[in-house]
């Protein structure tokens, strides 16, 4: 790779006296500005769009793949990928789904097991990552396999039926909201907060940004990049433990093996409309977010203007070469002009 | 990208000073267990096949592990390895070069076979040249994309991943097609007998011969006896060295993922004759086709970070994946075959790589 060359953002920033780059990046504001012209195109054209209940299981539907952007996007800004959320999902899922109608055990423990479960499963990728020393890609490729044998073999090949509603808070349903907004996003809505601010204003995030920029400059400048890989590893297990439990409240009494299918390359999907580069070293968990609204959006759109559900993933592919597009273009643009 | 972690697994790596007696030759054995893949892969297979026999001798499979059984499962060798050819040249063009698509183009190309040879009543040769060429068009997308214009080919590749298997399940209403042409078509899978070594060879699928056979030929020769073979290894190892050394790079890494959509097309042929039907998710239902040829790539000796990797190990992992899975399916009964295989999969691709993180470490004097 070269070297990275001085954004012209970051050479104002300077002369400002500010070492960081602005709050809000304009992919983000771009994305904000397309997310609300599909908004209102969709409100004229399918009158239920705009309803209380259409825009409450949307954003429930949205929190699983926000929750798990959050920790994509800190693996991905450390230059690396996790292809086995999805399969950790599954195992999570299925565990939680077996407690809840064997045990009968409240939500509280539930939630907290399920997230040690994900965090030693994240925390398998992130050892032999970082201490492996092995490409990020290969890895989860394989503990996608492995943790996809151990979920199936939970279900047993069975579904797990008659789930008690004791997740319900974060589901769709009257249980699951407060004044009309529902517990998912906001749990969700939190966790980005607080990533956004540790990401920017906290070493230890500045250290991920450090390791995607250049590993070998990071080490040398002191920063433990081994321990700092491995727990965005972990992180992202661990949030996926707890969308889980989302995708559980928002789905029926019964869950069935195709449980997190597809959810990994959502999840990449959302971060990258984000404006994170997989190269590393540049991206935001907002940006993530904002990516996610804008697949689920989309989804919900094609579906209720009655069109065929599998054309949103045209939609999908379209908007991640934009987005990424974009990006290079702006960067190119940024390169010749200093 | 540290070029400088590269290292190249034909060359024996430098010397430690001599020993002499029978534990010079296991050194020697070790390290060429370690840096080359080849024997590994041998060494593996070997082991597999034993072990399997192993089993059936003492009564724990339920139908014998033979060579019949071996030869028939072979028909599942069929795509996914000429799947993992196609990853081999992609990920040789380096810049981590990666094709998420292929099973995307797989369905999308089936579909347009059926609907020419099936439904438009197209003549058969043609309509294979026509498949082909359109999962050629699908791969110059991504080329383009990649090569050109710059984008990592992970996101490329995803970007058309989604919007290839959006097409192919909205092109026909998510229904397949099979209609008497494309029934007629499951011949091609079926096994035949070699003139001359009937009686001492089982039956091998017809598909091995007229398919599989013919593609790694070809990406065999065209990777090693061709200019633009070196020209791919050279762009894969060193994209500056190669611009400066007067190489088309955008040109030779855009032909790369091309060459990677025509087999897909003709991947395409394979399934569609397989299930006498084109299916919209034949190459995208469950996990896939574009990840276990990825695995098998990766495991056949293919660098991740390009500019290495060869026909051979492809072939060799393809084979200790299919023949492990037939064996794993007569161990355990029911869906539990199927899990263990993912299993078998996930530690061999762990274990591999992190074998690849040793031997980078040990021969080759980097610390990385």
């Amino acid at each position: 790779m070269t070297a990275p060359t001085p954004a012209p953002d970051r050479v104002t920033a300077r002369a400002s006296g500010r070492v960081l780059p602005s709050p809000v990046t304009g992919q983000e504001l771009v994305l904000i500005g397309v997310i609300a012209l599909l908004w209102v195109a969709l409100t004229i054209f399918t009158p239920a769009f705009l309803s209380a209940s259409s825009l409450q299981s949307l954003l429930v539907r949205l929190a699983p793949v926000g929750i798990m952007a959050i920790g994509m996007t800190c693996v991905i800004i450390t230059a690396g990928i996790d292809i086995s959320i999805a399969a950790t999902l599954m195992v999570c899922a299925v565990v939680t789904a077996k407690l809840l109608t064997l045990s009968g055990m409240g939500a509280v423990p539930v939630i907290l097991i399920s997230m040690a479960l994900g965090c030693f499963l994240g925390a398998i990728n992130g050892l032999l990552i970082s201490y492996g020393r092995v490409p990020a890609i290969i890895i989860t490729f394989g503990t996608a396999n492995i943790f996809q044998f151990i979920g199936l073999r939970i279900f047993n090949s069975q579904t797990v039926n008659g789930i008690p509603p004791t997740l319900g808070f974060l589901g769709p349903g009257q249980a699951g909201r407060v004044l009309g907004v529902p517990y998912a996003f906001m749990l969700m809505v939190v966790l980005v907060a607080l990533a956004w601010v540790y990401l920017r204003h906290f070493p230890g995030g500045r250290h991920l940004y450090a390791i995607g920029d250049d590993e070998q400059a990071a080490e040398l400048a002191g920063v433990n990049v081994r321990r700092h890989v491995l727990s965005a590893y972990a992180l992202t297990g661990l949030l996926v433990g707890l969308a889980a439990q989302v995708t559980i409240a928002g789905g029926t009494t019964t869950l069935d093996q195709s449980v997190g299918r597809g959810q990994e390359l959502a999840t990449i999907a959302a971060v990258v409309i984000g404006g994170t580069s997989v190269m590393g070293g540049r991206g935001s968990v907002l940006g993530s977010v904002l990516g996610a609204l804008l697949v689920q959006t989309v989804a919900t759109g094609v579906t209720q203007l009655g069109w065929p559900t599998q054309l949103a993933n045209l939609f999908v592919g379209v908007f991640i070469v934009v987005a990424v597009g974009a990006d290079l273009i702006r960067e190119r643009y940024a390169r010749t002009s200093v | 990208m540290n070029t400088e972690t590269r290292e190249d697994q034909t060359q024996t790596p430098p010397q430690p000073p001599e020993k002499s007696g029978p534990s010079a030759r296991l050194s020697t054995l070790g390290r060429a267990l370690l840096t080359n893949r080849t024997v590994l892969l041998v060494v593996l297979l070997a082991l597999g096949i034993i072990w399997m026999k192993a089993l059936d001798a003492s009564g724990y499979l339920s139908a014998p592990y033979d060579l019949s059984y071996m030869t028939s499962s072979l028909v599942n060798l069929v795509p996914l390895t000429m799947l993992a050819l196609a990853e081999l040249l992609v990920i040789v063009s380096g810049r981590g070069g990666i094709d998420l698509s292929v099973g995307s183009i797989v369905s999308l190309a089936g579909m347009m076979f059926g609907f020419t040879y099936g439904m438009w009543g197209w003549p058969l040769a043609v309509a294979i040249l026509f498949t082909v060429g359109f999962g050629a068009l699908c791969g110059l997308v991504n080329g383009v994309l990649v090569a050109y214009l710059g984008f990592p080919p992970l996101i490329a590749t995803l970007a058309t991943y989604y919007a290839y298997w959006s097409l192919a399940l909205v092109i026909n209403q998510q229904q397949p097609i099979s209609s008497q042409p494309v029934v007629d078509l499951y011949g091609l899978s079926e096994s035949v007998e070699i003139t001359g070594l009937k009686g001492i060879i089982p039956g091998i699928p017809l598909g091995v011969f007229i398919f599989l056979l013919p593609t790694v030929v070809v990406v065999w020769l065209l990777i090693s006896k061709t200019s633009y073979g070196r020209k791919l290894y050279a762009v894969g190892t060193n994209d500056t060295a190669a611009r400066w050394a007067g190489l088309e790079v955008a040109r030779t890494r855009a032909m790369a993922y091309v060459i990677a959509g025509a087999v897909a097309g003709l991947v395409a042929i394979v399934t569609v004759s397989q299930f006498a039907s084109a299916r919209p998710d034949a190459g995208t239902s469950g996990n896939g086709m574009a990840l276990p040829a990825i695995t098998m790539a990766v495991l056949g000796g293919v660098a991740i970070t390009g500019g290495l990797g060869r026909v051979v190990g492809v072939l060799l992992a393809a084979l200790l994946i299919v023949l492990l899975n037939a064996g794993i399916l007569l161990a355990f009964s029911g869906n539990a075959g199927s899990q263990y295989q993912l299993l078998m999969l996930g530690l061999i691709l762990v274990g591999a790589a992190l074998l690849n993180g040793i031997t980078m470490r040990k021969y080759s004097g980097s610390n990385r």
